[in-house]
């Protein structure tokens, strides 16, 4: 315990660490205002550039971005009624309407402290929670991790965007693009088409890239003619004795709910905030005042979206299985920077898993500084246009996919998926099920394979083994639960 | 069923049974190696007969409600993957992403809305200038050979 807090609380005695989650918390709250980027184009765009920083260093800088971005999102939602994120997307409901009162200061006040309680609340929840759950998993084997992975796919099926089939086509995709190049443990190749820059398989970094930057590049034309307007914003208020009052059982509220949702494989900040929003709603004495600037609501969606985040660490860290598109990303960075994710990171490299706390935390605070003294600054730069913006994205998406490997053909697989993603999400598909099913794809051939070995071809075992019934049975109430609950209401009605 | 309804279920069905195609292709290994686990062939069918049952799914879905289309302004979209297929040519014939680069980012500018030129073409050179040394000076990466690379290189 002592070791971890030392390790956690070094983070904010390194200066060049905490020069670089300045730096990176900075960044992240500009690409969170910028329309489109969000936290998972701006991981994927930066993971290159981690390339040749220490572990530790690498993983701050990500794990920054996703808690700076994700609150970010709530400064154009407030001021523009554009979300910067799609987990601020239930900030414009009362945040825009609130500015237009003329109390955009107060809005962002309110949003600001409530990010920032959500976000410390989750990291100290991530602390706790994350080595307990390690030592269950060291009684993971083969048929558990198999169980897991396929709960965690499960999961893609109640993603906020798309629908829950298109997530879970999208997913079966995912998992099926893990299958390209030699298979693990007969080597044959499979998909290659002859090609042998992917007999190690496909690489996550240009795939990534393809999905969330490039496929967001061709999405956003559609901004093109877009006319946005501003309201005006003259200093951002802490929340006054009297907003307190109203909010802090609300937040409290949306800590627990974004940290739980954060938790759930595949769930992530858009959920929560939106449950988190909807709960507020819920619970409120005055529910007439929401949809038309309503302090709880905005202190609902944003500390449950900042909540999530720390959530969403504790299944990648843990088990490898992300909690959201951006966690994927900080899973790759992991992975990138030979830190396997898993229970073992928990006694092997304890120090550094807190230091990566501990960033997180320091991350926290800062965008609440940045948040409470510069938000009308970074809301200008929402304004850059898009003819300057969306070019660099490009650049830095090639350049990033080719800087991994050192390989053109990532920057063709980036642009490749690029496109499809595109159409993928043209469709209504979303790209982060593709995504996540080709991080988890491996894992669930590799684990059913290790199985079926365990038991002598015997594949029914896997459901003889208690946690793992326990995971299959989650999974099966997690897919067909609300059908047969409405099912079960229409034969009662 | 509206002509655009069914075109999404038809290319994933038919994604499916080419996948199934191509795996029924693959060789198969002796029974030492594999044991009592699975050819290489037998979870890519697998997750393509589940493929089909979602598809299956999806239809009916498609059948009762018809999907919302994403709006687009077609131009940039459109005039993007063109630049795409550009940056891909330039940098087979150059050898040089940093030559392609600068040009499609230029296009993109144009293409994109931005009526300053100049704008456009100072962003076209700043940007990947400075990634270009970044990546070199601080990552030390090396980027391929090409027409003005070599110049850089020697």
């Amino acid at each position: 315990m002592i070791e971890a807090l030392s390790a956690m609380g070094s983070v904010f005695t390194d200066p060049y660490l905490l020069g670089l989650i300045f730096a990176t918390t900075v960044l992240g709250v500009i690409i969170g205002v910028l329309p489109g980027l969000g936290a998972t184009t701006g991981a994927a765009l930066l993971l290159p550039f981690t390339l040749t920083m220490e572990p530790v260093q690498a993983i701050a800088v990500l794990s920054t971005i996703y808690v700076s971005a994700t609150f970010a999102g709530s400064i154009t939602a407030i001021l523009i009624n554009t979300p910067g994120t799609s987990a601020a997307a239930a900030t414009t409901f009362d945040g825009y309407p609130l500015a237009q009162k003329g109390e955009a200061g107060r809005a962002l006040g309110i949003a600001v402290v409530s990010s920032t309680v959500g976000g410390v609340f989750s990291v100290i929840v991530l602390c706790i929670a994350a080595p307990l759950l390690a030592r269950v998993a060291y009684e993971f084997r083969p048929p558990e991790y198999f169980a897991l992975t396929i709960f965690g796919l499960s999961m893609l099926a109640s993603i906020s965007a798309g629908g829950a089939v298109k997530n879970l086509i999208g997913g079966i995709f995912g998992v099926w693009l893990s299958t390209i190049g030699a298979e693990r443990v007969t080597a044959i190749e499979r998909f290659m088409f002859g090609n042998y820059d992917l007999y190690e398989g496909l690489s996550f970094v240009p795939v990534f890239i393809g999905l969330f930057a490039i496929s967001e590049l061709l999405v956003q034309s559609k901004m093109v003619n877009k006319i946005v307007e501003t309201v005006a914003l003259k200093a951002v208020k802490l929340p006054t004795k009297e907003d307190y009052k109203r909010i802090w059982k609300t937040i409290l509220r949306s800590c627990g709910i974004g940290t739980f949702i954060g938790v759930l494989p595949a769930e992530g900040a858009t959920v929560a905030s939106m449950i988190g929003y909807s709960e507020a709603k819920r619970w409120s004495k005055n529910k007439e005042e929401f949809g038309k600037g309503s302090v709880e609501g905005i202190a609902g969606a944003e500390a449950a979206n900042n909540a999530a985040t720390g959530g969403a660490m504790v299944p990648t860290m843990v088990l490898g299985i992300p909690g959201s598109g951006t966690t994927a990303i900080i899973l790759v960075g992991l992975m990138v920077h030979g830190l396997r994710p898993g229970a073992y990171l928990f006694t092997e490299q304890v120090e550094k898993v807190y230091q990566i706390f501990g960033s997180m935390l320091l991350a926290n605070l800062m965008f609440m500084a940045m948040g409470l003294y510069a938000a009308r600054l970074f809301a200008r730069v929402s304004l850059v246009p898009i003819s300057i913006l969306w070019p660099i994205v490009f650049a830095l998406s090639v350049i990033g996919a080719y800087a991994l490997s050192q390989s053109l053909i990532d920057v063709w697989i980036a642009l490749i998926f690029g496109v499809i993603g595109f159409f993928a999400r043209r469709h209504g598909f979303a790209v982060a099920p593709i995504a996540v099913g080709l991080i988890l794809g491996e894992m669930v051939e590799t684990n059913l394979q290790h199985s079926l070995k365990m038991y002598d071809g015997q594949w029914w075992m896997i459901f003889a083994q208690p946690l793992a019934a326990f995971f299959l049975i989650l999974a099966f109430l997690g897919l067909c639960g609300p059908y047969l609950y409405s099912l079960i209401i229409r034969h009662k009605d | 069923m509206k002509k655009k309804l069914y075109i999404i279920p038809l290319f994933l069905t038919l994604f499916s049974f080419v996948v199934i195609y191509l795996s029924l292709q693959l060789e198969t290994s002796p029974e030492m190696i594999v044991g009592d686990s699975m050819q290489a062939r037998s979870f890519p069918i697998f997750l393509m007969v589940i493929n089909l049952m979602l598809v299956g799914i999806l239809s009916l879905q498609f059948y009762k409600t018809y999907p919302k289309e994403v709006e687009l302004e077609k131009f940039p979209t459109w005039s993007s993957m063109l630049l795409f297929l550009i940056f891909y040519i330039l940098v087979k014939v150059s050898g040089d992403m940093f030559v392609a680069i600068p040009i499609v980012m230029f296009l993109m500018g144009l293409t994109w809305g931005q009526k300053k030129v100049w704008i456009s073409l100072v962003n076209a050179i700043a940007t990947p200038l400075s990634v270009f040394l970044l990546f070199d000076y601080v990552l030390q990466v090396r980027f391929p050979r090409g027409w003005l690379t070599n110049i850089y290189y020697g």
